[in-house]
């Protein structure tokens, strides 16, 4: 019976991960490529899940099929706010960048009390519904087809970043921003590129937690700190590493919930944080 | 000499601003929404004024503010409730025990060389780690307030039917939390700080002793945070895990950024301004759309954040050695046998 529920909760866990993995590939593309410290990502996270309530309302659409519109949205969000914001903060020490970014963290959940109210909303059950056994163990069809997606969005971005010219480009200008500008990489685009795409594919995750969850103005900053404590676990430079380690948060955290007390969630995550720190500052899979 | 130190256009200025806070709560004492406004204001300052040490002169951006306020609040708010202790009493053990907090976290933090962004997110999951345990721990926390008996004047209890003389303690509080930052700037670890925000790699190779400065620096700041939230969980009237607030720590920091880091009065005068403007804007804005005070008062951080980015103090710094400049060139005309060559 326990062996049971620890399989369970370690498949939610991993399914949960999955999606964790690809909030924190958009914070690695900003952090891990510009250095920018960004604390406003997981209210982009926040403010995708109320673009894919939107649109999802707007036109009837499942919460699945969203991102054809809210991850150009947010693509064009995240440029806007590169050339408005971020850009002015290179310059500055990444205290600055915190200040700036709380500041737009507080702009962006204002926004969304302005115009969506401070109450939860959530949307109807998504198309895909029901779940079925493997042996004991039920799967959620909804969180097995978003794990499968996030998988799918890490790998067609981590074949972008090797494969294609801007995506050489973004890698090339993380690891030595002179020499690349000098072989004739535009870092300013190519920063805004990877600002865009980092917050984009917040778009995609909202999307997908929308299925399951419902959104509320003050959530991004749980999910902030989350995808920082990913990234730490993870290390910047290896996306296999960071998908193995959403799914290890993910697990920790579904383990807690199963096993102690659902309360108990945060402070497990945040004490594996605080002890990878101390252990491996460079994170458990980093390269860099 | 001495005598005209004494009265040098700085102190004067102190002494009017000094004068004009002694004021307000009188002006403003038949309004007790407004004094607790202005209450509100002045905890921020002394926050914002403590965190200075640790986040403005060391360089290390703390975000844990309500970790320790959240300590001196549950030392103080359990002691009355339980045993009947005196918040006077609570106040200090609550600073003390906040300090035990801050050996606690920074010893491994600054053994590890836990630095910059690092640094502020383990600070911040700091609080989200005392707010959850807290949460979970009945006997002291748990998920419901507790509320302090009530009391019409009670010097005893801390417990009053206006919010006036909580602003005269955290007045004096902000008093002694700038005294403190004005000492601390001109000893030798004021200066091994000031060396460690520069370039903390360079500072210890010219022997500044980096983990004992800034655990020095976080003991003095925990304190002080702890001793206020003594206070707080008094003009709160309830004890709530809420206070272990992130939001609220993260505001410190910020405040303490926008107002000026490293200068004594800086972070006083960020959190004077914009808490007052936050406040104001509220009441302005707040019967109308929901959260449209937030987006103009987000709008001025980000706004001071990238225009001035050395912060409030440093342009009224700048504005006042450019008038000095100005008062000096005049003298020299006055006196062309001082400037030689002309």
């Amino acid at each position: 019976m326990i062996f049971q529920t620890a399989l369970q909760s370690l498949l939610d866990g991993a399914m949960l991960g999955a999606i964790y993995a690809l909030i924190t590939l958009g914070l690695a593309l900003v952090f891990g490529v510009m250095n920018v410290v960004n604390f406003a990502h997981g209210d982009f996270v926040m403010v995708s899940m109320y673009a894919t309530f939107w649109v999802a309302t707007l036109l009837a659409w499942d919460a699945l099929a969203t991102p054809l519109i809210t991850f150009p949205l947010l693509f064009l969000i995240g440029i806007i706010i590169y050339y408005t914001i971020i850009r002015r903060t290179l310059r500055h020490s990444y205290v600055i960048q915190i200040a700036a970014t709380v500041g737009l963290q507080y702009f962006l959940r204002a926004s969304a009390q302005v115009l969506f109210q401070a109450q939860p909303k959530a949307l109807q059950s998504s198309v895909v519904q029901g779940s079925f056994l493997v042996g004991n163990i039920t799967v959620l069809n909804s969180r097995l087809l978003a794990a499968v997606i996030s998988l799918v969005v890490i790998v067609l971005v981590s074949i972008f970043l090797s494969k294609t010219w801007p995506g050489r480009a973004i890698r090339a200008a993380s690891d030595d921003l002179d020499v690349s500008s000098l072989m004739g990489v535009n870092y300013q685009r190519t920063y805004a590129l990877s600002f865009g795409l980092g917050t984009a594919l917040t778009a995609i995750a909202g999307g997908l937690l929308m299925t399951f969850q419902q959104v509320s103005p003050v959530m991004g900053v749980s999910f902030g700190l989350l995808s920082y404590v990913v990234l730490a676990f993870a290390g910047l430079g290896s996306t296999i590493g960071l998908l193995l380690s959403g799914v290890i948060i993910g697990s920790a955290e579904t383990l807690t919930m199963a096993f102690w007390d659902p309360r108990a969630r945060l402070l497990v995550i945040y004490l594996i944080f605080i002890v990878v720190l101390w252990v491996r500052p460079r994170g458990i899979f980093g390269r860099k | 000499m001495k005598l005209k130190n004494l009265f040098s256009a700085r102190n004067i200025l102190i002494l009017v601003l000094l004068a004009i806070a002694t004021v307000i709560p009188i002006v403003i004492r038949d309004d007790n929404y407004a004094t607790l406004l202005a209450t509100n204001v002045l905890l921020y300052a002394v926050l914002a004024t403590a965190w200075n040490i640790i986040g403005g002169m060391g360089g290390q951006l703390d975000l844990s503010a309500g970790a320790y306020l959240g300590i001196g609040a549950f030392t103080s708010g359990t002691l009355v409730l339980r045993w009947n202790v005196t918040p006077w009493a609570g106040m200090i053990l609550g600073g003390i025990l906040a300090m035990g907090l801050a050996l606690v976290v920074g010893i491994p933090l600054f053994r590890f060389k836990i630095r910059e962004v690092w640094f502020a997110l383990s600070s911040a999951a700091l609080v989200e780690v005392l707010r959850v345990a807290f949460t979970m721990w009945e006997e002291v926390g748990g998920p419901t307030e507790r509320l302090l008996p009530y009391y019409e004047w009670s010097f005893y209890h801390l417990r009053f039917n206006t919010y006036m003389p909580f602003y005269y303690i955290l007045l004096v509080m902000l008093l002694i939390a700038l005294l403190v930052n004005y000492w601390v700037r001109r000893t030798k670890l004021g200066y091994s700080l000031l060396a460690l925000s520069e370039d903390e790699d360079a500072a210890e190779v010219l022997g500044v002793d980096a983990r004992g400065s800034k655990i020095k620096a976080l003991l003095i700041y925990a304190f002080m945070a702890g001793v206020v939230g003594g206070v707080d969980v008094c003009i709160k009237g309830n004890l709530s895990p809420k206070t272990f607030n992130g939001v609220q720590s993260t505001e410190v920091a910020i405040l303490g950024i926008v107002g000026g880091m490293g200068i004594t009065f800086g972070p006083m005068l960020g959190a004077i301004l914009l808490v007052s403007a936050r406040e104001l804007l509220r009441a302005r804005l707040g019967g109308g759309l929901e959260g449209l005070y937030m987006g103009v008062y987000a709008t001025v951080l980000i706004l001071v954040a990238l225009f001035s980015p050395r912060g409030i103090a440093a342009l009224l710094q700048d504005a006042y050695a450019k008038i000095q400049a100005r008062f000096q060139r005049k003298n020299n005309y006055e006196r062309p046998a001082d400037t030689p060559g002309i």
